[in-house]
């Protein structure tokens, strides 16, 4: 489940990365939001220093104020006023000061306008060498605050806004964890399940929860799927059925002919072809029909403790009795440990692929061929040899042979029965029985093939 | 045994034909056929036959049935052609009573090798002699007969003579015989058996040492050539 693991892994950092970028984004855009404001909002207004109204506000030596030129259109074009209070609160200059606002301030008065607002009208104070200076701009125009505060109180409040900032980042990861981690949960069997599906196994996924449909259809797909193969199978299987009698009538009266002496030689010998071919038709049928049922797991195996050494003997015996041709041989051997350690298996299936063995060497050597069985305890389990000095094959066909495992799913694509398909059932027997089965070959050198079953 | 009557019931033409011809070469002058299983139970309802050969499937009463039916009225041999097969499904047909059966498609020796052996099995001969190259063998009396000279054999000795006689000509595995001897658990007698085989080769072999008559094939087993199988 590796690449699952993986997947999640990644969306988890993907995750977390998203949120970090998100929040580092938004830092930059809130001073960049900061410096934009300060930037427009200072460029709009133009400037109106009070300390340059306050040097142009000037008293002549017989106590009259002068104003430089143009004082009075730059407070007029910021909609400001300015006034000067003596040391007693009242008006002694004034510009534009609004009708409202009285021409008398009490200390009161003053310390109240100092900090916050003048009627509404936000103003700034700056001392004048005739008195307090006062410069109002237009209500609404100025926001002020004003505040002092302690200054610990300042450093834990950028210390706590730092622990805000991380405990936000570590508990925003630990959801996406703790999320990430629930969908990994909900969808790690549904996955599992798209790779049972895949080998053709039929899955049950629990139907329930928020993803109980997913579920449901992936049952539904892996029942489909299993029910088609059952259906090949079972295909297979009537079809080879329904050819046995047909093939009974035709192989009985063929090896008639072939017996009968007062047909002349040739009738006979064809006659006896019709039966050999018809002999080969037969080993195909049931080849194809088990093969397909072991595929599909429709092959009930009845395991019981089978003598590998007894049974070879009875498969090398039935070859012999039946009357194998002068130019075969077949040299039988075995251990003393091998004939004392039975394995499980499925008697029928385990004489089946042994005696494939045999029969392959046999039709692969036309011209005749030495043929060994041996059956040999070594350290991964008993060994079932079956070896011949004809032939062989090349290094493409058998690399056909060892890698060409599922033949059965390429069979649309080429109908190549004839050859492999012998040691395709060969192979599932072994398989059935928890076994292994190598072959090796080269042009001339003889065939080689070797089960190996744990005891 | 060629006198005896082969009743063959398969709803297919061809194959009773086919049937009855490899019986009729082979020299078998009695063969009866039936195309169901009622018309096979009306044969029998005249005459029980000496051997039948069944299809399991038939369309209007499929072997397995016929065989029960059959089993109530009479013991004969059955024989049981089936179309399915040995490994798929263990055959159904023993419990209900058949003696044998063949899995189609089929060889004709295969089902005259069968038949003969049923025969050899359900009706006895009289006298069992196996004749040997140098001895001759009365398997009723567990004697072996030789130059005049009557030598008994033990019970071990006699029951893998047996064995080897049912299967003259063929080879019959040291397993097969270890187990004859001994029962299911057999592995480890085979010295034990070496041994009998000696003995046996001691009464009926000219030169024990050179034996013709009671053969070994390297590893697998033992095997007797007969020289006749007499009445």
């Amino acid at each position: 489940m590796k690449p699952v693991e993986r997947f999640f892994r990644k969306y988890f950092l993907s995750m977390a990365g998203i949120i970090v970028l998100f929040l580092l984004l938004n830092v930059i855009l809130f001073f960049s939001m900061l410096i934009w404001a300060w930037q427009t909002s200072t460029s709009e207004t133009p400037d109106l220093s009070i300390n340059e109204i306050c040097d142009n506000i000037i008293m002549d030596g017989e106590g009259h104020f002068t104003t430089a030129e143009g004082l009075s259109g730059l407070l007029e074009e910021n909609h400001a006023w300015a006034m000067i209070l003596d040391d007693a609160g009242t008006v002694i200059f004034q510009r534009g000061l609004p009708e409202e606002l009285p021409r008398r301030y009490t200390t009161t008065d003053v310390a109240k306008f100092s900090r916050w607002y003048l009627e509404d009208y936000p103003v700034y104070v700056r001392e004048h060498p005739q008195g307090l200076l006062v410069v109002g701009g237009e209500k609404g125009s100025q926001a002020k605050y004003y505040f002092s505060v302690n200054e610990s109180y300042v450093r834990k409040l950028f210390v706590g806004l730092a622990a805000v900032f991380l405990t936000n980042i570590m508990v925003v990861i630990l959801m996406i964890w703790k999320n990430t981690r629930r969908i990994e949960k909900a969808v790690t069997p549904i996955l599992r399940g798209i790779e049972t599906v895949s080998t053709g196994q039929p899955v049950s996924l629990p139907e329930k929860g928020e993803l109980a449909e997913i579920n449901r259809q992936l049952n539904k797909a892996g029942a489909f799927i299993a029910k088609k193969d059952t259906a090949r199978a079972e295909w297979i299987s009537g079809v080879s059925h329904d050819v046995r009698t047909p093939l009974s009538v035709m192989l009985g009266f063929a090896g008639q002919l072939e017996d009968d002496r007062t047909l002349p030689a040739s009738a006979r010998e064809q006659a006896a072809c019709i039966r050999k071919q018809g002999e080969r038709l037969r080993s195909l049928i049931s080849d194809l029909n088990l093969t397909s049922r072991l595929e599909y797991s429709m092959q009930p195996l009845r395991m019981e403790k089978v003598c590998l050494v007894e049974l070879a003997r009875q498969v090398v015996c039935e070859f012999l009795d039946g009357g194998l041709e002068e130019r075969y041989g077949i040299a039988f051997c075995a251990d003393q440990e091998s004939e004392s350690l039975p394995i499980l298996g499925d008697e029928a299936l385990l004489k089946r692929a042994l005696g494939n063995l045999i029969q392959n060497s046999i039709v692969h050597n036309p011209q005749g061929c030495r043929i060994s069985v041996s059956i040999l305890c070594g350290e991964a389990g008993i060994t079932v040899e079956v070896t011949d000095d004809g032939a062989g094959v090349s290094a493409e066909k058998l690399k056909e042979l060892t890698t060409d495992h599922r033949r059965l799913e390429s069979m649309d694509e080429k109908l190549n029965l004839r050859h492999g398909l012998g040691v395709l059932l060969v192979r599932q027997i072994a398989e059935a029985h928890k076994g292994t089965m190598t072959m090796e070959s080269a042009p001339q050198k003889g065939f080689r093939t070797v089960l190996t079953f744990p005891v | 045994m060629l006198d005896r009557e082969i009743l063959v019931v398969d709803d297919e033409k061809d194959l009773r034909t086919m049937i009855r011809s490899i019986f009729e070469s082979a020299g078998y002058t009695q063969i009866t056929t039936a195309a169901s299983g009622q018309e096979a139970l009306a044969v029998m309802a005249k005459k029980i036959p000496g051997i039948i050969i069944l299809d399991v499937m038939m369309p209007d009463m499929d072997g397995f049935e016929l065989l029960q039916e059959i089993r109530a009225v009479s013991k004969v041999p059955v024989l049981m052609l089936t179309a399915k097969g040995e490994a798929e499904d263990r055959f159904a047909g023993f419990e209900l009573g058949a003696d044998d059966y063949l899995v189609k498609p089929f060889l004709p020796k295969e089902l005259l090798l069968r038949v003969q052996a049923i025969l050899k099995r359900a009706y006895p001969e009289k006298e069992r002699v196996v004749t040997l190259n140098a001895a001759a063998v009365d398997l009723d009396r567990a004697e072996v007969i030789r130059d005049g000279q009557r030598t008994p054999l033990t019970a071990k000795e006699y029951s893998i003579f047996e064995k080897l006689a049912e299967n003259a000509g063929r080879i019959v595995t040291i397993g097969v015989l270890c187990q004859t001897l001994c029962g299911e658990i057999w592995q480890g007698y085979e010295t034990t058996l070496m041994t009998h085989i000696r003995h046996l080769r001691e009464k009926i072999e000219e030169n024990p040492s050179k034996p013709v008559s009671l053969l070994t094939v390297k590893g697998l087993g033992y095997k007797l050539v007969v020289k006749e199988l007499e009445k």
